[in-house]
């Protein structure tokens, strides 16, 4: 019983991550525009949010204290690295 | 400490209680192996950074002319199902190596599997590289490009790295069988290898699909 929950789980995950990767590839295969934009990044942060849960077990209940604030960290550097590279750049970018 | 068995030890899949002390001793070798993987998470993430702050310049052929939307499906396919047989490969050693012993030819056949399909994924990469070159898209032309090729590249890199570890562990447990070294250096390389595919989501998205839009 236990072992087939398991099995599920990946296989839930795999559905899921599939589901997320067509939407993107055929919207901008058919539609495209740069209105289309938003919807890639949703879908990219779901899939995300998908392979965390589903393939790499992590979840906020039941996990240790330091498992979850060494993730979080990392988001919260990633996101001050990454943002303010782009923030900078790019208003540096639009005085040109 | 027998309390804690039945809980979860570390990120990712547990061993668990049939597992004995190797679920235990599991804790803090996959713990470490997160702070690495977190850590270049953030390498990768500088990468994406460098590429944002490029523009494709008029001077050199761009996004439309040098990406193939058809191989970028063919090489996310290639990986996603990559990651689910590297899930396979953790839950047959978690399901059926609680004891000591021989490893099983399903745990061999899903981490072959995992491996070629990698080698799948690369074969497309290393074609769309070669073709990008010749298309008047080599990583010289621009600094767009530049961070172009190092990002792809980088992923690419780990790519060939979660292959050749992959490699080494089934060598491993066809010659010593699934003692606890092995089940360890499996559960770190399964985590080494969903992450990739977590890079390679937002590869897809921003550096390609963002581009072709």
């Amino acid at each position: 019983m236990e072992k087939s929950k398991e099995l599920y789980r990946y296989l839930t995950g795999f559905a899921l991550a599939a589901l997320l990767t067509i939407i993107p590839f055929t919207l901008v295969a058919t539609v495209g525009g740069a209105r289309s934009y938003i919807v890639l990044v949703l879908c990219a942060i779901l899939q995300v949010i998908v392979h965390l849960r589903f393939f790499l077990h992590v979840s906020f209940r039941g996990q240790q204290k330091e498992d979850l604030q060494l993730v979080l960290f990392t988001g919260f550097i990633l996101f001050l690295m990454v943002g303010g590279t782009i923030w900078v750049l790019g208003d540096l970018y639009t005085r040109m | 400490m027998s309390a804690r068995t039945g809980q979860s030890l570390h990120p990712g899949l547990n061993l668990g209680e049939e597992h004995g002390d190797d679920h235990l001793e599991a804790e803090t070798s996959v713990f470490g192996f997160w702070v690495f993987m977190m850590s270049d998470l953030v390498t990768f993430g500088m990468f994406f950074a460098v590429f944002a702050t490029t523009v494709p310049l008029a001077c050199c052929p761009g996004p439309k002319e040098l990406f193939d939307l058809g191989s970028i499906a063919w090489q996310t396919a290639f990986l996603l199902l990559s990651s689910v047989t590297s899930g396979m490969a953790v839950l047959t050693m978690k399901q059926e190596h609680g004891g000591r012993g021989a490893c099983s030819k399903k745990l061999v056949f899903w981490l072959l599997v995992t491996a070629l399909l990698g080698c799948a994924f690369l074969y497309r990469e290393i074609s769309d590289f070669i073709s990008m070159a010749a298309a008047g898209g080599p990583p010289t032309r621009s600094g767009y490009l530049s961070a172009l090729w190092s990002l792809v590249g980088l992923h690419g890199l780990h790519v060939t790295g979660g292959i050749i570890w992959c490699l080494v562990i089934v060598a491993g447990v066809l010659v010593r069988g699934v003692d606890r070294r092995w089940k360890l250096t499996l559960l770190r390389w399964a985590v080494f290898w969903h992450f990739l595919d977590v890079v390679w989501i937002f590869i897809f998205t921003f550096v390609f699909l963002g581009g072709l839009l």
